[in-house]
């Protein structure tokens, strides 16, 4: 793969059951890999939680990756961090 | 006023202006069922012979209407049996809201009887779906399924219902629809350099996608090719997009789009494609279909910018606002294009189109798919719904029918499922009013022919033209094309007697082998109002779809004879 790199992203997005299987369901769904992956809910609101995670690829993965997550009803913001 | 779940699913559906649904009953949907009786004519419900018809019913009923279709099934089997219509309203973008039963909440996760995780299951292939585990957030889910199935890019949303949640009840507050989201808008500047771009193109090409059909932007996207002198090519969702009679429109794009149109594209120093997605079967080979081309992308999903193709520029919005604009803007420059030099290459290759494929190099007498599909559109009108399923004839239809209106072609696009085209053509017929034709192949009609029963039972008017070569046609070409004439399973060696068959049904059926006995059928089919008519057209099992370009190849492996 050309220019692959790694990156982590955080997805935050609502708590609630089916939400994290929505995200990882994506990735396996257009066939990028998941390296790490970490959530837990926001200190400030525990209606939502955030994922921590690492991925790898390239740039138009990367975009990819973050426009296909923004169009997930429960994902209130994903970012490449 | 208070109110249970299934009051609640039937009052909301009435409320969104809904009138008609189809489906299936089953123990877990017995109280909706019920809620369906009690409503009586205000819901008109059509029951199916299998949750999958009633898919593809409510799927061709939304993209002939442009509502959004509703489908109930209940738990199990009932709701895996939908996930092959969800797949494809996903696929093509259709509106859907899919209603299942489930077992009781307590009994959910315990391999109940008839229990199945349709959430799960369904995930990749909706936009959203939802599990309601408390009653109190039905009505509110049932408002957000329709407001998401509509917003932006359209698409399926499913609502898995456990029993004990129709039976329990709250408060009820009118199941009012919600404003549709907003859509993005591009700014000024993308719109600027857009039409910077387009006004120094000297061989623009305008790649027309179901987005227009969708975003019912047909009468814009005439106006700007008119504007920009244009000619346009068209993926097999965009088809019906522009009226065949006007001179721009080449025809379908892609692995077996028309000769013309290919070549036109790949000649072109501009494509702008508008509500497409640049899908593999209408590019081949990525790096060659741009590599003489800039790419302008306009579409809603901001997804599909970059996805397939490295656009030069993209606009995201809605398409008719954003062609509007960018139609805006050049008439705000008195801007009026002359191409005379690229129109008469177009005219040049469209003629010698003409000389390739009007048939005239075959026997007079031959009975040819293409005769077939033009003596069909003889009897239709430019608004009559057209539907298919998936195969040679299909594609015989995307090449050689005459689309005179918008969302009159409903064919499965992106999914490509065989066993759409039935309940499709009776939905785009219940859902217009007019009678709808099946273009279909024995094939694609033998897998969910069973819904003949339905159109018999609801006296649908739909008439259905079996092109029928004994094979699975376009699979028996790739095996000739590229697996060394080694017809693996394609042969159908079947004794259906379709005559006989649409009479079982109660239906009318005819055999015919050539032309003069399909005009003869088809003058007796366009008589009938009240029920389906199947007419059997027996061709020869070599009759191939071409042009065609090769999988992941280029207008240089354009593939003629």
């Amino acid at each position: 793969m050309k220019n692959n790199e790694n990156f982590t992203m955080s997805v935050v997005l609502k708590n609630k059951f089916g939400t994290l299987m929505r995200v990882t369901s994506l990735f396996s769904k257009r066939g990028y890999n998941i390296n790490t992956l970490h959530v837990a809910p926001l200190v400030e609101n525990n209606e939502y939680s955030r994922i921590i995670l690492t991925s790898n690829g390239d740039q138009n993965i990367k975009e990819q990756i973050l426009r296909q997550l923004e169009k997930l009803v429960d994902v209130r913001e994903a970012k490449i961090i | 006023m208070k109110a249970n779940g299934a009051e609640i699913v039937i009052k909301t559906l009435i409320s969104h202006g809904v009138t008609d649904i189809f489906g299936y009953p089953g123990g877990c949907v017995l109280n909706i069922y019920d809620e369906i009786y009690k409503a009586g004519e205000s819901l008109n419900h059509i029951l199916t012979c299998h949750e999958q018809g009633a898919s593809h019913v409510a799927d061709g009923y939304a993209r002939a209407t442009g509502k959004t279709g509703v489908v109930i099934a209940t738990s199990g089997p009932g709701a895996t049996n939908l996930v092959t219509g969800i797949a494809s309203a996903y696929l093509d973008s259709t509106p859907l809201v899919a209603i299942t039963g489930n077992v009781d909440s307590k009994l959910i996760g315990k391999d109940s009887f008839q229990e199945v995780d349709i959430a799960g299951i369904t995930m990749p292939v909706t936009k959203h779906n939802y599990i309601v585990k408390d009653v109190n957030e039905l009505e509110e889910t049932l408002c957000e399924a329709f407001r998401i199935a509509r917003s932006g890019r359209k698409g399926p949303v499913l609502i898995d219902i456990p029993k004990d949640v129709q039976a329990a009840s709250c408060e009820f507050h009118g199941g009012l629809p919600l404003p549709l989201y907003d859509n993005p808008v591009p700014d000024d500047t993308e719109i600027e350099k857009i039409t910077e771009l387009v006004k120094s193109s000297e061989r623009p090409f305008i790649y027309v996608g179901g987005g227009v059909v969708s975003a019912e932007a047909e009468e814009i996207l005439a106006e700007f090719a008119e504007l920009i002198d244009a000619p346009a090519g068209f993926s097999m969702m965009g088809l019906s997009a522009m009226d065949y009679k006007n001179p721009r429109k080449l025809g379908m794009t892609g692995m077996h789009g028309v000769y013309a149109a290919s070549v036109v594209q790949s000649e072109a120093d501009l494509i702008i494609g508008v509500g497409v997605r640049f899908s593999d079967r209408a590019t081949g080979n990525i790096g060659k279909y741009t590599e003489n081309a800039k790419v302008i992308h306009i579409d809603i999903d901001r997804a599909e910018i970059g996805k397939n193709v490295a656009p030069d520029l993209s606009a995201v919005g809605e398409i008719k606002e954003t062609l509007t604009r960018i139609v805006a803007k050049l008439k705000a420059e008195n801007f009026k294009q002359t191409l005379t030099s690229w129109n008469e290459r177009v005219t040049e290759l469209v003629t010698k189109q003409q000389k390739l494929f009007d048939g005239s190099n075959r026997n007079p007498g031959d009975f040819t798919p293409r005769k077939i599909i033009k003596a069909v559109r003889e009897y239709t009108e430019d608004n009559t719904p057209v539907a298919t399923d998936v195969g040679q004839h299909q594609m015989w239809t995307a090449m050689n029918y005459d689309f005179g209106a918008p969302r009159t072609f409903i064919t499965s696009g992106g999914l490509g499922t065989m066993g759409f085209g039935l309940g499709a053509a009776m939905g785009a017929a219940v859902g217009t009013g007019k009678r709808a034709v099946l273009i279909t192949g024995d094939g694609g009609f033998h897998m969910n022919m069973n819904e003949l029963a339905t159109a018999v039972t609801y006296k649908i008017p739909v008439v259905i033209v079996i092109i029928n070569n004994g094979v699975l046609g376009l699979v028996r070409q790739w095996q000739r094309q590229f697996y060394g004439e080694r017809f693996s399973n394609t042969t159908l060696h079947r004794k259906t007697d379709y005559v006989k068959l649409a009479d079982a049904f109660g239906a009318v059926g005819f055999l015919v082998k050539n032309e003069a006995e399909l005009r003869n059928a088809l003058d007796k089919a366009f008589e009938v109002n009240d029920g389906p008519v199947v007419i059997d057209c027996h061709i020869d099992m070599d009759e191939k779809v071409l042009p065609m370009i090769p999988p992941g190849g280029s207008i240089h492996d354009l593939i003629i004879k």
